[in-house]
């Protein structure tokens, strides 16, 4: 480090950065300090735990909760399978040419905008899911799960890519000098060496996967019961803030509202420091 | 046994990856399907004369030219606040950062990207109270509400990408200007950012598609159903992402469903144009391995 | 004979003429107000009354384009709400404000309509009317097959709306008796959106302001009356609400004016040709 004083512009670089830090720390005061009456008055436990009955003076946040996590660990459930085999396509399996093209084919899906694909699957399964559970409207946590699938997969594609990238070519030429094919390449010797970017990979796309409005709001019928199964019209965490915001702010409801966001925002804390722990775990074992 | 295995894995990642297109690709012709018949003038101008409504002279009623305004002075406002902030913060975080404060900042910067986009919405509505609180009856959600939220939102982006940038230029480049007695500052302004202006650039391009199709911020800070083009920035306004939300919950009839359709093919037009030139600017210098 | 078919339709024409050019300088008279004008017009709450915004703001922002009317949803709670707080100029609610609504804010009304809240169906459904024991049960789960009111064997698809709705609240107060709603129904935000969800989907039964009913759904005759128009109007169909229109304390400068208008001929001919009941 220099020890001649900074510049003006040096100055403002610092304060650009500090701002931003700031700002973010910013959010999660101002989400503590409006939810703080609801969080002194009503138990921890209370409010994690009990429905939603607003008539009734309850102001738990339990069924978005859980629809909330149903959603995301189902999504995940079907995005982290496919997600793996199309990072196998483009990293090996596929010829080489082909491999740029489906690369730049899934960074054009990461932008496309999540509320057209809720509006197209709006019309297009909705209907479907209706027929197919046999009752209800068809707004469902099923109808939202493949759509929120699509949506994390992108992203997730191209975390794993990325890692399986870095592998060291010595690895990946001795396996094809030893006669190994790509698959086995991939399975034995990418996989276990990249195993920290896809771990890493995972929880973005968990993130990802709770912290998405649209799709549910538009594809899960928003229901307010708690869901005994998936076939069920359902309201996550950011469903519920996105339609609660019409209160008055003064209210017991509304301020239940900044319980979600305190723990949608702590969630993620928790998730990037997973991250970073696993990062370091994992490179402290290399 | 093994063979059986990896055959089996070579099989369902390929159909993994079958899935995934023909997905996407049956989800772009549906929507190409149901909303191309209504891709006409009169879906963005409704019945008042194009030249007209883009002079201003008159409002539009039927049209989405003013949710199309929206999203545009929305993209404009925030990247104009955004792309200042996150590119000096982004050679702070490169050049004058290092050790327990950089891990510091690293996690926040981390946590502000990783937030859901509701809550950052959340957070502009919070202030706009508390402001309205304390300057009784003058601030209330509003276009400026909006861009500083999404500024926010892609904040992070920014700043992470400028880093990178900045990070990965080429170490002897880094030095000689030094070595020539430039100073520091020189150095940044002179020659490193120069050198990864086009990944600068590329990273603000995918910032202001994510301004464009955010739907749950500007749903809370001041996008409603019928506004018009807004006059100042204290206005209420419409955008793209929210008309879409709104027509697909009400619409009177298939035509107006037929023009949210439209609506979406323009939204998604806008969005993967702006990624696709984000990623055309990239390429003129590939860092990354794309072949094994 | 000639001569009188002459003199018959000249008067008849100029007649016409003179109507029309009487209700033209009505309507601008109306309008004229506005001519000089131009700010920001701030507008939210209840979706009922959206449509009559919607088609006001167009009249006098086609008059006058140097005002923009900007309007937006959230029900009538929000409208109660924001019009208190000052975040909007107008705020429009479904029910009556509370008297510790009116009195925290100085809230001033202005009813500018009457409407009604109807039960409504798919056009498909055969089940054509209930009783109000039938709808309470209905709504609370107690009954969840449409075979037990009388139609086919399917489930019922609950609809209702978020908590901020003036309509949930008429309706849940004058058709339910303030019966349980099940937490199992479908939340939806708007009239607009209930009507839409009821119409696609055949199986479902929901509540929207009659000026909003269609020929997209069907309304169910409750306790023998049907809701109509003319039912409101005369009082035999018992849920009804008024439109209001909130100012924080009286209404001045383009909030004058806009309240002045809807009450207005042109106003209130825009109130019944949605489907309203004009107070004039």
């Amino acid at each position: 480090m220099t020890h001649r004083a900074y510049s003006v512009s040096e100055h403002l670089f610092l304060a650009a950065a500090v701002i931003s830090g700031l700002l973010t720390v910013a959010v999660f005061c101002f989400l503590f300090l409006f939810g703080l009456p609801l969080l002194q008055s009503g138990q921890l436990t209370d409010l994690l735990f009990s429905p939603w009955a607003p008539a009734k003076g309850l102001y738990g946040i339990y069924p978005m909760l859980k629809t909330s996590l149903l959603l995301a660990l189902l999504s995940m459930a079907i995005a982290f399978p496919i997600s793996l085999g199309c990072s196998f396509i483009i990293t090996s399996l596929a010829p080489v040419r082909l491999r740029g093209f489906l690369l730049a084919v899934i960074r054009v899906m990461t932008g496309i905008p999540t509320v057209v694909y809720s509006f197209a699957a709006l019309f297009l399964l909705v209907p479907l899911m209706r027929n197919l559970i046999g009752h209800g409207t068809g707004m469902t946590i099923l109808t939202a799960t493949p759509v929120l699938a699509m949506v994390i997969a992108p992203t997730m594609i191209l975390f794993f890519v990325n890692s399986f990238t870095r592998v060291s070519t010595a690895y990946t030429l001795a396996t094809d000098a030893l006669g190994g094919s790509e698959t086995q390449k991939l399975l034995y010797v990418i996989l276990p060496q990249a195993w920290p970017g896809v771990v890493n990979g995972v929880l973005l796309g968990f993130g990802r996967a709770m912290g998405d409005t649209m799709v549910s709001l538009m594809l899960a019928g928003n229901s307010i019961g708690v869901p005994e199964s998936v076939t069920e019209s359902a309201r996550t965490l950011t469903a519920h803030i996105a339609l609660v915001m019409a209160f008055d702010f003064d209210s017991m409801e509304f301020k239940s509202v900044f319980v979600c966001g305190l723990f949608l925002y702590i969630l993620t804390a928790v998730l990037m420091m997973l991250f970073r722990m696993s990062t370091a775990y994992f490179s402290g074992r290399k | 046994m093994r063979k059986l295995f990896e055959d089996c894995i070579t099989i369902l990642s390929w159909f993994a990856g079958l899935l995934l297109i023909t997905a996407l690709l049956f989800l772009v012709a549906y929507l190409v399907y149901r909303g191309g018949s209504s891709l006409n003038v009169s879906l963005i101008f409704g019945e008042t004369a194009a030249l007209d409504a883009l002079l201003l002279k008159r409002q539009v009623f039927d049209g989405i030219f003013p949710a199309i305004a929206g999203t545009l002075l929305l993209i404009i406002g925030s990247m104009f606040i955004a792309i200042p902030v996150g590119i000096a913060g982004g050679i702070y975080m490169a050049e004058y950062c290092s050790g327990a404060i950089k891990s510091l900042f690293n996690l926040l910067f981390d946590i502000l990207a990783g937030v859901p986009s509701i809550i950052i919405g959340l957070a502009g509505l919070l202030l706009t109270i508390f402001l309205n609180r304390h300057f009784q009856g003058q601030i209330a959600t509003c276009l400026l509400v909006s861009c500083l939220s999404l500024a926010l939102l892609v904040l992070p982006y920014l700043i992470r990408t400028t880093q990178t940038a900045l990070e990965t230029v080429d170490p002897v480049i880094r030095k000689t200007a030094p070595v020539l007695g430039a100073s520091r500052l020189q150095n940044i302004t002179l020659v490193l950012l120069p050198n990864a202006i086009s990944d600068i650039i590329s990273g603000i391009m995918l910032a202001t598609g994510r301004c464009a199709e955010d739907t749950a911020v500007i749903m809370l800070t001041g996008a409603v159903a019928t506004a018009g083009v807004p006059h100042s920035i204290f206005g209420q306004y419409e955008a793209l992402p929210f008309y879409i939300y709104y027509i697909s919950s009400q619409y009177n009839g298939p035509d107006e469903l037929a023009q949210g359709f439209g609506a979406a093919i323009i939204l998604l037009i806008l969005c993967t144009g702006l990624l696709i030139s984000a990623l055309w600017i990239q390429r003129r210098l590939t860092t990354m391995l794309l072949y094994r | 004979m000639r001569k009188t078919i002459y003199s018959v339709s000249l008067s008849l024409l100029t007649a016409t003429l003179l109507l029309f050019f009487a209700s033209w300088s009505l309507a601008s008279d109306d309008l004229s107000s506005f001519a000089e004008q131009k700010g920001v017009l701030r507008i939210a709450g209840g979706t009922a009354h959206i449509p009559v915004m919607k088609e006001a703001a167009k009249q006098i922002i086609n008059f006058n384009p140097k005002i923009q009317i900007s309007i937006a949803g959230g029900g009538s709670g929000l409208g109660i709400k924001q019009a208190g707080e000052g975040m909007v100029d107008i705020g429009n609610a479904g029910r009556k404000a509370s008297e510790k609504e009116i009195n925290k804010y100085n809230l001033k009304l202005l009813k500018w309509a009457v409407d009604g809240v109807g039960t409504v169906v798919h056009p498909k459904n055969n089940v054509q009317s209930l009783t109000s024991a039938q709808l309470q049960d209905i709504y609370s789960g107690k009954v969840n097959n449409w075979n037990e009111v009388g139609g086919v064997n399917r489930e019922i698809n609950l609809y209702t709306r978020d908590e901020a709705s003036g309509t949930r609240k008429v309706f849940w107060k004058k058709a339910l008796a303030k019966g349980d709603i099940s937490v199992k129904a479908n939340v939806v935000v708007s009239n607009g959106a209930m009507k839409t969800a009821v119409a696609g989907d055949p199986f479902a039964i929901g509540f929207v302001s009659v000026g909003h009913i269609d020929s997209s759904v069907t309304p169910l005759t409750l306790d023998g009356v049907t809701p109509t128009l003319d039912t409101v109007r005369s009082g035999e169909y018992k849920v009804s609400r008024g439109l209001y229109s909130l100012t924080k304390g009286e209404a001045s400068g383009l909030s004058k004016l806009f309240l002045d208008f809807i009450m207005s001929p042109t106003g209130q001919k825009i109130v019944a040709d949605k489907g309203f009941i004009p107070v004039r």
